[in-house]
């Protein structure tokens, strides 16, 4: 067995971390305070020019062929520096995948080399609507045949990066009588297109410089050829798709969480009470114990994913697991990282309360926890019936 | 026109540093290692000139060490070197410098290297001897801590940096050597589409034993890791005194106010 990275992923992932210290992490807490998401769009520019947005995509449609380790490895240092960045990576790359894995070839050239440029600030991923979480086959967005073309009508939230994404994979119910979860298709919507509206963004605990915002479709009318794959075939596409995303989600949060250990622990070599560093503490050293094995760990399981989807064999049930354990290791480092700084964790003075506020979402999107234990639990007992 | 860039792989920095078994360098193990920095604007540097001259010109860069090297190689391979010679020595770390000169000069000796490139010094020896016994051994022209540099037609122009802030000027013709230090460039960040593609340029690797003819001349004799680290500096006096101190220490030993 071998654990090593390659010199091409190692060099990759020292790219990740020189250019998330040089030009993240400076404006992270700027960004997450502000109003000015300038900044967060000029870095995503950049890191599509050094070809973060298509780390797993072929290099004829922009991409960089660098494969999933390497996009697990460069989420995780880029969420050190600024978890809202990272996301916006993440969703790009999972946006760039999914026409890569479905779309037709003139799909792939119209839009993939866009999002890996940076021509498109990012791409959107409409799936979840207001009745539709956890549960995305009883979506009520509908797409209707109208000779030439198809009319969207309904509303999408939580839809990441909306205001700034130049594409979107949008699903609707295309056969409202079908089975549930039989009658949803794909389709590809270009920003700007009539009768697609931008709703609210949503005021969110953390992650504020990545926008989240509601995504209406009225009456929008697109071309037939915006289709994307199969008709009805939607939730299947949907449902492959996420598992990649998960590998991303689980690597975000194993960067934010690693960001707040890295600092608390130095903190707690620094910070004196009782005459003595309080690293000298057993009660901040089991702190550390804990939430590094928690993080070691979490970052074997994402790479054991990252490396079985990118050698081409099963990974849904292991991406799940990596997503769950990981995010749920960064929530619980964030814990204990504000816990060490004590009061000073809870101002705004720290990063840590940002880390951990940041933190909080990775638990839910891309699939709450409760989802990936219902995946988890049924892929394995499958073996047993 | 041929071009050569030398490079060293150094442990990062930020490393806690003991001794090996020997008491005579660091131990390598769990250490991070990265390319020296001023090695990468050296690359940076070479990779410029690269550019302008275009076709017809040809960068190599060189470096000398155990396996973990070629990560520093294919980093200056992605960032724009044409091919690549590694000269494969397990105890690189134990010659001096006057050795590892004697290597890099007896590679480029045949090869016929129009502007050799090399960094001030590395991070972790600091000898900063390299460069110019290279260009002593080779009989060429050399200048040393380059903070701006210009080609034009058989001709470079370097300027230098001299102690407490001051520059100089030199002319050299080619062939010529220069050592550059902090605030020539900025490095830029290999892409990744540029770091897979590194994968296929040619990396020639040459046993030390073919190259190296020479005793050693300074051989380190023990190591001492670093002090624990003090509180800094304290600067004393009234407020104009500490002021034009933060100054005179920011001129002289970073590149903010260059």
């Amino acid at each position: 067995m071998f654990l090593d990275l390659s010199e091409e992923q190692k060099l990759i992932q020292d790219t990740a971390r020189d250019f998330a210290k040089a030009e993240l992490e400076p404006v992270a807490a700027s960004l997450d305070q502000g109003d000015d998401r300038s900044p967060l769009l000029n870095n995503l520019k950049k890191l599509a020019e050094l070809g973060f947005m298509g780390l797993n995509v072929k290099g004829e449609y922009g991409g960089s062929e660098a494969g999933v380790v390497s996009f697990s490895l460069a989420i995780t240092e880029i969420a050190r520096a600024c978890a809202s960045t990272a996301v916006t990576v993440s969703v790009n790359n999972m946006v760039a995948e999914v026409i890569q894995a479905v779309g037709s070839e003139e799909q792939r050239n119209a839009y993939i080399p866009k999002i890996c440029s940076g021509e498109y600030a990012a791409g959107g991923f409409a799936l979840t609507e207001t009745c539709a979480g956890s549960d995305p086959a009883g979506m009520c967005t509908q797409a209707v045949d109208d000779g030439d073309s198809w009319v969207l009508n309904g509303s999408k939230i939580f839809i990441t990066s909306a205001p700034y994404a130049g594409v979107f994979v949008a699903w609707a119910v295309t056969d409202k009588d079908a089975p549930k979860g039989k009658g949803i298709s794909c389709f590809l919507v270009e920003a700007g297109t009539k009768g697609l509206v931008i709703g609210k963004e949503e005021k969110k605990m953390g992650q504020h410089a990545s926008a989240t915002n509601e995504v209406i479709f009225d009456d929008c009318r697109i071309p037939k050829s915006a289709l994307m794959g199969k008709l009805n075939d939607g939730f299947r596409i949907a449902a492959g798709e996420l598992a990649g995303g998960r590998i991303g989600i689980g690597s975000l949060g194993l960067g934010v969480g690693l960001a707040a250990m890295d600092y608390s622990t130095r903190y707690a070599t620094e910070r004196s009470q009782f005459g003595q560093k309080i690293s000298n503490f057993q009660a901040i050293q089991w702190m550390i114990a804990d939430a590094y094995t928690e993080l070691e760990a979490a970052r074997l399981l994402l790479m054991s994913a990252a490396y079985r989807k990118e050698a081409g064999k099963s990974f849904a049930r292991e991406a799940s697991m990596a997503k769950m354990f990981a995010t749920e290791a960064a929530n619980k480092a964030c814990y204990k990282a504000l816990q060490m700084l004590g009061g000073y964790g809870y101002t705004q003075d720290f990063p840590v309360e940002r880390y951990a506020r940041d933190a909080r979402i990775t638990a839910i999107y891309e699939g709450t926890n409760e989802i990936q234990r219902v995946i988890i639990s049924r892929d394995i007992l499958k073996n047993f019936s | 026109m041929k071009l050569l860039v030398c490079i060293k792989q150094v442990p990062d920095l930020e490393s806690r540093f003991k001794p090996d078994a020997a008491g005579v360098w660091y131990n390598e193990t769990d250490l991070a290692f990265r390319m020296n920095e001023y090695d990468e604007y050296a690359v940076e540097q070479a990779v410029r000139l690269r550019e302008q001259l275009g076709e017809g010109c040809e960068l190599t860069v060189l470096s000398i060490g155990p396996d973990r090297v070629v990560e520093a190689i294919k980093k200056s391979l992605a960032m724009g070197c044409d091919n690549a010679a590694h000269i494969q020595d397990a105890a690189a770390y134990s010659k001096d410098p006057w050795q590892i000169a004697s290597i890099i000069s007896a590679y480029a000796k045949e090869r016929n290297f129009d502007i050799i490139f090399t960094g001030m010094q590395s991070q972790d020896r600091g000898s900063a001897q390299v460069g110019v016994i290279v260009a002593e051994l080779l009989g060429i022209a050399c200048t040393t801590t380059i903070v701006n540099f210009d080609y034009d037609n058989g001709t470079i122009t370097a300027k230098r940096e001299l102690e407490g802030g001051i520059k100089g000027v030199v002319k050299l013709k080619t062939p010529a050597l220069v050592t550059c230090q902090l605030g020539l460039n900025v490095p830029r960040y290999p892409t990744l589409p540029n770091i897979m593609k590194a994968k296929k340029k040619e990396i020639t690797a040459i046993s030390v034993a073919e190259l190296l003819k020479e005793e050693s001349l300074a051989a380190t004799t023990s190591f001492h890791p670093p002090a624990k680290k003090g509180g800094g500096i304290v600067l004393e006096g009234d407020i104009a005194d500490q002021v034009e101190k933060v100054i005179a220490i920011l001129k002289d030993k970073t590149a903010v106010l260059r």
